[in-house]
């Protein structure tokens, strides 16, 4: 067996006894089963108010949920892959490095005729097979919670757009993965070596959107994509930092896929993006020299 | 000398020399400033927009001069106070789980405590200097602050605005105090550092971050860009007449968003800056009465974690194996 695959099966094995990997996890995947419900209870909520408002004839607008698609129920998982996929995806990307500076598992390994390259491809691989198998549940789940909401099983096409969105947050997973593992590469110490990726997330998260748009850090929160701010230097600073933010591009691609009819635009950039800084990533951490995989820990 | 000012100076030498926390520290000023020069950039964009507006309307023969936008100075820390939510806190679990942490990872317990030091007074040293620490940070980020807004403000800063940034200092010292104090709890409580990290981290993303977005997804007025209420054209008061109806939903969704202890310090520290419309241009005491248990809240809750920190971080527990 080549020594990739080798790799990435250690890996998935070592993946199943990280703890804050799983407890991560658990938050990851019960927020995104409960997501469906609270967007479903809140059209509820919204179309209940629209029936009195209209009663008592104080509007004649139409209900702004009245035929909304059977996906804009996922709108708020979004948020979650950013939020909580987005640091799980880190915690896996640091730990898989740490777990081997710390044991010293690289020095016995690198003995060997091995490739550091390829020992790091494997790691990459036994966490994006890990991270697959995730998102493939989460997707049932959703299907399911959706048919659940709508009385119906989803139809084909919107099946199609649901793999699609879970497929390119695999993309978009994978970039912090990376981000993590080059981070635990390079850092001397264990607790640097998780901050610093987080610190970055929240670079990308919230101060580039920011520079762009001049919308508050909790609104970048809210799933739709905030939208540039034309005037004065906002349309310039968006050009320029707007594609740097994987965050609000896998926003943009996210809610184009998902069919939020409050944004209209084509995902094509987003994953465009997305995708570029996947290569990156990954040729950052290849041409990475084989003596940093090996370097004590200050701590 | 005294043992607590003891491990309290040791505490503040070892923070001293520290340059990645200084790092981070820097990094949250860098977000918080970087958010102010923002805020005031876009009010910028707006009045130039009015002026264009206004000039047309004078070029079209129109007598009408619309209202301008109005700049309300302590507005502009809006994005401030919620990096200090987000990234201070984060930072805060850093400092505070770090305290214990090198402790167990260098082994220095064993030594620390042959010496005959009283039961609370280790913890007591420590948090005297996560106190301090936090002070002087809070302190050099809002005197920073205070001469940004007084320069790119355009309008000049008066005594009570002064008052205003000094409640909202203290506030967000307490806030900031209260995850450093929870982290060290933790990092004492759990045998093993990670688990305590982990414990940190994932109480951190749900009470600053999950929470309070679920609480605002659920806000009907947040479910259409620029407003239900607004976009359904419905007055102030006939919107509150009508929600009326729904007590129901608002308490779930208001008892969501309460559970997480960063929403009573947004909602307080907005109050007296007057971010929130409702408490703009008011005395300070309205914004006390208003938001009063929101404060409540902050300050119990923050005594409440550092009381745990004091009595969890003790020879017997941190010695254990």
């Amino acid at each position: 067996m080549s020594i990739v695959l080798v790799t990435a099966r250690q890996e998935i094995k070592s993946l199943r006894r990280e703890k804050l990997a799983q407890a991560l996890l658990v938050v990851f995947v019960g927020m995104v089963s409960v997501s469906s419900f609270i967007g479903w209870l809140t059209n509820k909520n919204v179309t209940a108010i629209w029936q009195k408002v209209k009663e008592q004839g104080l509007t004649t607008a139409p209900n702004p949920f009245a035929n909304v698609p059977a996906l804009y129920y996922l709108r708020n998982t979004i948020i979650y892959l950013v939020l909580i996929g987005a640091l799980l995806a880190i915690v896996l990307g640091v730990t898989s490095i740490i777990r081997d500076r710390k044991a010293h598992t690289a020095d016995l390994i690198l003995t060997r005729p091995i490739d550091s390259r390829s020992y790091l491809l494997g790691k990459l691989m036994g966490i994006e097979l890990w991270l697959a198998a995730i998102l493939g549940f989460v997707t049932l789940i959703s299907w399911a919670s959706i048919a659940l909401i709508i009385g119906k099983a989803l139809a084909f096409g919107d099946s199609l757009r649901l793999v699609a969105f879970f497929s390119m947050s695999l993309i978009f997973l994978l970039g912090f993965v990376l981000l993590g593992m080059i981070c635990a590469l390079y850092s001397s110490r264990e607790t640097n070596a998780l901050l610093l990726p987080i610190s970055l997330w929240s670079i990308i998260t919230f101060v580039l959107p920011q520079l762009g748009t001049a919308d508050h850090p909790v609104s970048l929160l809210n799933p739709v994509p905030a939208l540039a701010n034309q005037g004065g230097a906002f349309s310039i600073l968006n050009s320029i930092f707007s594609p740097l933010s994987t965050s609000e591009q896998f926003k943009k691609a996210g809610s184009s896929i998902l069919q939020n009819p409050d944004f209209t635009g084509s995902p094509t950039i987003g994953i465009i993006v997305l995708a570029l800084a996947l290569m990156v990533g990954t040729f950052v951490l290849l041409i990475s020299k084989r003596d940093r995989l090996r370097r004590t820990l200050d701590e | 000398m005294n043992n607590t000012l003891v491990i309290f100076r040791k505490e503040l030498l070892d923070i001293r020399r520290n340059k990645f926390l200084l790092l981070l520290l820097t990094f949250t000023l860098l977000a918080v400033l970087v958010s102010i020069l923002v805020s005031a950039l876009d009010f910028r964009v707006k009045m130039d927009a009015y002026n264009k507006y206004v000039l047309a309307l004078h070029s079209a023969g129109s007598t009408t001069v619309p209202a301008p936008p109005q700049l309300f100075p302590l507005q502009l820390l809006r994005g401030s106070i919620e990096y200090l939510e987000i990234l201070g806190a984060l930072f805060s679990i850093v400092l505070g789980y770090g305290m214990i942490a090198k402790e167990k990872q260098k082994a220095t317990l064993g030594l620390i405590f042959t010496r005959p030091i009283g039961r609370y007074q280790f913890a007591a040293g420590k948090i005297l200097a996560l106190a301090w620490t936090w002070f002087l940070a809070v302190l050099t980020i809002f005197t920073i602050v205070t001469a940004v807004v007084a320069v790119i403000g355009n309008s000049p800063l008066h005594a009570i605005d002064l008052y205003r940034l000094l409640i909202t200092a203290g506030l967000s010292w307490i806030y900031l105090l209260l995850w450093s104090a929870l982290a060290m709890g933790l990092a004492s409580y759990t045998r093993e550092l990670g688990i305590s990290l982990v414990a940190s981290i994932v109480l951190w993303l749900s009470v600053v971050l999950i929470l309070p977005q679920i609480g605002d997804t659920m806000d009907p007025d947040n479910q259409v860009p620029g407003g239900l209420f607004h976009s359904l054209q419905i007055s102030k008061k006939n919107e509150v007449a009508v929600l009326a109806n729904f007590a129901g939903f608002d308490k779930v969704r208001n008892g969501i968003e309460i559970s997480s202890i960063t929403k009573h310090y947004e909602r307080s520290t907005f109050a007296y800056l007057g971010i929130k419309d409702k408490f703009n241009q008011m005395p300070v005491g309205f914004a006390f009465s208003g938001t009063l248990p929101n404060l409540l809240s902050l300050i119990f809750g923050s005594f409440g974690v550092i009381l745990f920190a004091v009595l969890i971080t003790t020879r017997k527990r941190l010695l254990r194996r």
